[in-house]
C-alpha cells in the first residue's frame, strides 16, 4: 500500500502545482509558463483518451491525431464562417459560442472515430496499427487539399470560442478552463475504466480469445472504446485550436499521433494519470531541448528508443513502483 | 431422445491435409461423452469447430435443434455452448475471483455499464467467490491468475467454463499437465459436475475417461471409428488396434 | 489515349518502386513479427547516399552501389543494436522504438545535408525517351526502373519459391516457432532477410532520386503508402506485396492524373481541381477501406 500512498502524495503535489502555476509564472516573470501549462493540459486530454485504447483495451491505434485535428478544424471552420458571415457547405452558419462549438467538435471527432473504428477493428495486431495510421493520413491529405480553409498553411482566426463570464483574451482564465476540463475528463475516464465496461476492456487486452469464449462479442465493446477515445481527442483538438487560434493539417500529421503514443507510453500506459505526466514531460523536454539546438530532435529519438528498450512502466510506474 | 449436440459429416481441410474427415457425433442431454483418439487424430480441430473458432469446410452442427455451423463463438455461448482450453487461457492480471466475475458479468449481458465500480459489485463477486470455492481455490481466490500453480490454473480454467452456465461444456484436456494427485482431484470435480451440465470431454488420461464417461467416441484420422459405452469400446477390436493396443 | 498509356506506365513504375519497399517490410514482418517504421529511413538513406556520391564521382552506377551499401550498412547496424532487442516485444514497443529511429535519422540527414533537396541527375545512358508503344514516347529512365523492378520480382520469386533458403523464409512466414524448433538458425535467416530488405529499400531510394527530390522526410510519406500496399496485399506474402504494389501504384497515379479532369464535367473548374486533388490523394486509402470491407486480411494473406 506504500505505492498508493506515494502516488496519492505525488498526485496531490502535482495538482497543487498546476493549480498555482499562473501565480508562479507571474512571480518568475515568465508568462509563457501559462501557455506551456495550457498545452500540457490539452495534450493530456488527448493522451488520456489514447490511453483508454492503448493501455486499457490493448488497441494500438496509430491514428489518434486524426480525431485531434478534426476537433480542431471544427472550431476553425466554424470560426472562419462566422467571420466571413457565410455558411459552411451552404447549410451551417458559423458559430463562436464554445457551448455549441466544443460539443460539435467532440461530436464530429466521435462520428469519425465510429466510422474509422468500424472498419479498422475488423483487423488486429499490426494490420490495425497500419490501418489506423493510413486513415489518419487520409484525413491529413483531405485537409491539405482544402484550400478554402488554408490548406497546407493552416487557418487562423481572431478570437477564441466565446465562454460565459470569461474574457477570450485572458490566458490565465483559459488555462483554468483547460485544467478543469482535463481534471473532469480524467475523473470520467477513471470511472469508466473501473466500471463493467472497463473491466471488459481490460479482459480484451489480456486475452481476447478468452473473452470471446465466455460469450462477449468483443467488436462492439472495442468500437465503443474507440469512439469514446476519438471524442476525447476531439475535445483536446478544439481546445488546442483555441489556444493557438490556429489550425493546420499538422494537427493530423502522423508524427502527432506518434507524439501522443509517446506521451502514453512514457508516462505509463493503462494508468490514465501516467499520460498526464507523459504530456508534461514531452512538452517540457521539447521546449527545453529546443533552447539548445535547432536539431533537438536528434536527441529525442534515441531518448525514446532508450525508454522503450530499457524501462517497463514509464514515469508513473517509477513513482508508484507498480500497477 | 434427440441429441443435444448433433454433428453430421463434418469436414475440415488444411491445404492437402484432411483434419476432420466426415465426422458424425451425437452427444445426448445429461451425459458425459468422452472423445478420445491418438495424437493427431483431430480432436482439438474438432473442438475448435464445435466452439466456433474454426469454420468447417463441410457438414453440419446442430445444438439444441439449432444449426450453429456458421455461428460465431460468442453467439454459441449465448445459446449455452461453452468450452475450456487445453492450453490455459486466463486473464493473467486478474485474480481468480475476478476471472470468474468477468464471466458472470458477460453472462449477465451487462458490459455496457460505464459508471458503477465493477470491483465492488457484490452481485458479481459473491457468486464468483462461491464458484471459485467450489473448485477448491478458496484460499487462492485473490491471487492474480498468472501467479497460480499450473494445477490451480487448470481448475480456474474449468471454473470459468462452468460459470458461463452452459448446457453443454466442451472440455479440452482439462487434465493437461497435471500430476497424479491433481488429476484425481480434477476427476472428482468433473464427476461432481455430471448432473449439472452435458459434457463433451476430450482427454488422454484413460483412467479418468473410463471412470467418468457414459459413452465414448474414438477419433482416428479425423473420423469416428467407434462410438458406444465404455465396455463396448474397451472390447472393440478396431479400437484396440488403432489406439488402445498401443497404450497400456 | 496516349496520356492514358503514359500514365499507366507511370503507375506501373510507381508500383514497382512500392514493391521493392513492400517486399522487404512484409518479409521481416512475416518472419520475425517485427514492424519496422525505420524502413522508410533506409529508403531515404539510400537516396541521399546515391545522390551525394553521384554528385561527387559523376557516376550514376557508383551512386547506386553507394546507395545499396549505405542502406545495407545502416540496416545491419540498427538490426544489431536496436531491432534484435525488439523481436520479442509487443508491436506497440516496436512501433515506438522504430518511430524514435525515424526522428533520429530525419534529423541526422538534416544535419548532414541541410533541409534543401539534393539534386540527382538521370545518367546520360538512361536519358531520353523511347517509343515502346508506337506514338507514345516514354522516358527511358522510368522504363529502366520498371525493368529493374520486374527483375527483382522475378529474382525474389525464384529465391523464395525455388531455393532452400526461400523455403525456410516461407516456412518462417507461416510458422515462426516451428522453424525455430526445427533447429534452423533463425538469427542468421532473419539477419539475411533484413539485409536483403534494407538493400531493396536503398535501391528504391537510389533509383527514385533523379525522379523526385531527395529530401529529409521523403521516407515517411512512402512508408505509409507501403503500409497501405501491405495491408491490401496481405501481410507476410510476397505475392500480396506485388499485387498490392501494382494496384496502389496504378490507382494513385491514375487518380491524380485524371480525377480533376473527370470532375470538371460535373463542377466548376476551380472546385474540380481542388476537390480532385484532394480525392486523388485519398484514393489509395479509400481503396484500402474497400478491400478491408471485403477481405479484412488482404488479398493474398500468407497464412491462408
Amino acid at each position: 500500500m506504500a505505492d498508493t500512498v506515494r502516488r496519492r502524495i505525488a498526485l496531490g503535489v502535482i495538482l497543487a502545482l498546476l493549480a498555482v502555476l499562473p501565480a508562479i509564472a507571474t512571480a518568475l516573470g515568465k508568462p509563457d509558463l501559462v501557455t506551456l501549462g495550457t498545452q500540457v493540459a490539452i495534450y493530456a486530454i488527448a493522451a488520456i483518451s489514447l490511453d483508454l485504447l492503448i493501455g486499457v483495451a490493448g488497441l494500438s491505434s496509430f491514428g489518434h491525431a486524426a480525431f485531434f485535428g478534426l476537433g480542431g478544424y471544427t472550431v476553425g471552420i466554424l470560426a472562419f464562417h462566422a467571420a466571413e458571415g457565410d455558411l459552411f457547405l451552404g447549410l451551417i452558419p458559423g458559430v463562436t459560442e464554445a457551448a455549441i462549438v466544443w460539443p460539435a467538435a467532440v461530436g464530429v471527432a466521435g462520428v469519425a472515430a465510429l466510422a474509422i473504428g468500424a472498419l479498422s477493428l475488423r483487423t488486429t495486431g499490426v494490420s490495425f496499427i497500419m490501418i489506423t495510421l493510413a486513415f489518419a493520413e487520409m484525413f491529413f491529405f483531405l485537409f491539405v487539399s482544402l484550400k478554402t480553409y488554408g490548406g497546407d498553411d493552416g487557418l487562423g482566426f481572431r478570437r477564441r470560442s466565446a465562454l460565459p463570464f470569461i474574457n477570450p483574451r485572458d490566458d490565465v482564465a483559459f488555462y483554468y478552463v483547460c485544467l478543469a476540463l482535463m481534471a473532469g475528463f480524467l475523473l470520467l475516464c477513471g470511472r469508466i475504466v473501473q466500471s463493467r465496461f472497463g473491466r471488459a476492456l481490460h479482459g480484451i487486452r489480456q486475452n481476447e480469445r478468452r473473452m470471446a469464449a465466455i460469450g462477449l462479442a468483443t467488436y462492439p465493446v472495442k468500437l465503443a472504446a474507440f469512439t469514446l477515445a476519438g471524442a476525447g481527442a476531439g475535445l483536446a483538438g478544439a481546445l488546442h485550436a483555441n489556444l493557438l487560434r490556429f489550425v493546420s493539417p499538422d494537427m493530423l500529421h502522423w508524427t502527432m499521433s506518434g507524439d501522443f503514443m509517446i506521451m502514453v507510453v512514457l508516462g505509463g500506459a493503462g494508468t490514465l494519470f501516467g499520460p498526464v505526466l507523459g504530456a508534461a514531460a514531452m512538452v517540457c523536454l521539447q521546449s527545453w531541448l529546443a533552447q539548445w539546438t535547432e536539431h533537438w530532435m536528434i536527441v529525442m529519438g534515441p531518448i525514446l528508443v532508450a525508454v522503450i528498450l530499457f524501462t517497463r512502466r514509464g514515469l508513473w510506474g517509477l513513482i508508484g513502483g507498480g500497477r | 431422445m434427440s441429441a443435444l449436440l448433433e454433428v453430421r459429416g463434418l469436414i475440415k481441410r488444411f491445404g492437402g491435409l484432411i483434419a476432420t474427415n466426415n465426422l458424425d457425433l451425437d452427444v445426448l442431454e445429461g451425459e458425459l461423452h468422452a472423445l478420445i483418439g491418438p495424437n493427431g487424430a483431430g480432436k482439438t480441430t474438432a473442438i475448435a469447430q464445435l466452439a466456433g473458432e474454426l469454420m468447417p469446410d463441410g457438414g453440419r452442427i446442430r445444438f439444441g435443434g439449432v444449426d450453429i455451423t456458421g455461428m460465431a463463438t460468442a453467439a454459441r455461448v449465448g445459446l449455452g455452448l461453452a468450452r475450456s482450453f487445453q492450453i490455459t487461457q486466463l486473464l493473467p492480471e486478474f485474480t481468480a475471483v475476478e476471472n470468474v466475475a468477468v464471466v458472470l458479468q458477460v453472462r449477465a449481458g451487462h458490459s455496457f455499464r460505464f459508471w458503477r465500480k465493477a470491483r465492488e459489485d457484490a452481485r458479481l463477486n459473491e457468486p464468483a467467490r462461491a464458484i471459485v470455492g467450489r473448485m477448491g481455490l478458496a484460499a487462492r481466490a485473490d491471487i492474480p491468475a498468472r501467479d497460480l500453480a499450473h494445477g490451480e490454473q487448470r481448475q480456474l480454467e474449468l471454473a470459468m467454463a462452468i460459470a458461463t452456465g452452459a448446457r453443454l461444456l466442451l472440455l479440452d484436456e482439462p487434465m493437461a499437465g497435471l500430476g497424479a494427485t491433481e488429476s484425481r482431484a480434477m476427476t472428482e470435480l468433473l464427476a461432481g459436475l455430471k448432473g449439472e451440465a452435458t459434457i463433451l470431454l476430450v482427454e488422454h488420461d484413460m483412467d479418468a475417461v473410463f471412470a467418468l464417461a457414459d459413452r465414448i467416441t474414438v477419433l482416428v484420422h479425423g473420423s469416428a471409428i467407434a462410438s458406444g459405452v465404455p465396455e463396448e469400446i474397451r472390447n472393440d477390436p478396431a479400437v484396440r488396434t488403432a489406439y488402445l493396443g498401443e497404450d497400456a | 489515349m496516349t496520356l492514358l498509356l503514359e500514365q499507366a506506365l507511370n503507375g506501373l513504375q510507381l508500383g514497382v518502386m512500392l514493391f521493392l519497399l513492400a517486399a522487404g517490410l512484409t518479409l521481416v514482418f512475416g518472419i520475425m513479427g517485427l514492424i519496422n517504421l525505420a524502413h522508410g529511413s533506409l529508403y531515404m538513406i539510400g537516396a541521399f547516399a546515391a545522390a551525394w556520391v553521384q554528385g561527387r564521382t559523376g557516376s550514376y552506377v557508383v551512386g547506386i552501389v553507394a546507395g545499396l551499401a549505405a542502406a545495407g550498412a545502416v540496416g545491419a547496424a540498427i538490426e544489431v543494436t536496436v531491432l534484435k532487442r525488439l523481436y520479442d516485444r509487443d508491436h506497440m514497443d516496436q512501433v515506438l522504438a522504430t518511430f524514435g529511429m525515424i526522428l533520429f535519422f530525419n534529423e541526422a540527414m538534416a544535419m548532414l545535408f541541410g533541409r534543401q533537396p539534393l539534386m540527382a541527375a538521370v545518367p546520360p545512358f538512361l536519358s531520353g525517351a523511347v517509343e515502346i508503344i508506337p506514338g507514345v514516347p516514354y522516358p527511358v529512365y522510368r522504363l529502366a526502373i520498371i525493368v529493374v523492378g520486374i527483375l527483382v520480382a522475378g529474382g525474389l520469386y525464384f529465391l523464395i519459391g525455388h531455393t532452400r533458403a526461400g523455403m525456410l523464409v516461407r516456412a518462417g512466414a507461416t510458422n515462426r516457432t516451428m522453424v525455430r524448433a526445427l533447429g534452423v538458425n533463425i538469427r542468421l535467416l532473419t539477419s539475411a532477410v533484413f539485409a536483403l530488405g534494407a538493400m531493396l529499400a536503398g535501391l528504391a531510394g537510389a533509383m527514385t532520386g533523379p525522379l523526385l527530390s531527395v529530401q529529409v522526410g521523403m521516407g515517411d510519406r512512402i512508408l505509409i503508402t507501403t503500409f497501405v500496399v501491405i495491408v491490401i496485399g496481405g501481410i507476410g506474402s510476397i505475392r500480396g506485396a506485388l499485387a498490392g504494389a501494382l494496384l496502389v501504384g496504378m490507382v494513385d497515379t491514375l487518380a491524380r492524373a485524371f480525377l480533376p479532369g473527370l470532375l470538371k464535367a460535373v463542377m466548376a473548374a476551380s472546385n474540380a481541381d481542388a476537390v480532385g486533388a484532394g480525392l486523388a490523394s485519398m484514393a489509395i486509402f479509400i481503396l484500402m477501406a474497400v478491400v478491408l470491407l471485403v477481405r479484412p486480411r488482404g488479398l493474398f494473406p500468407a497464412h491462408g
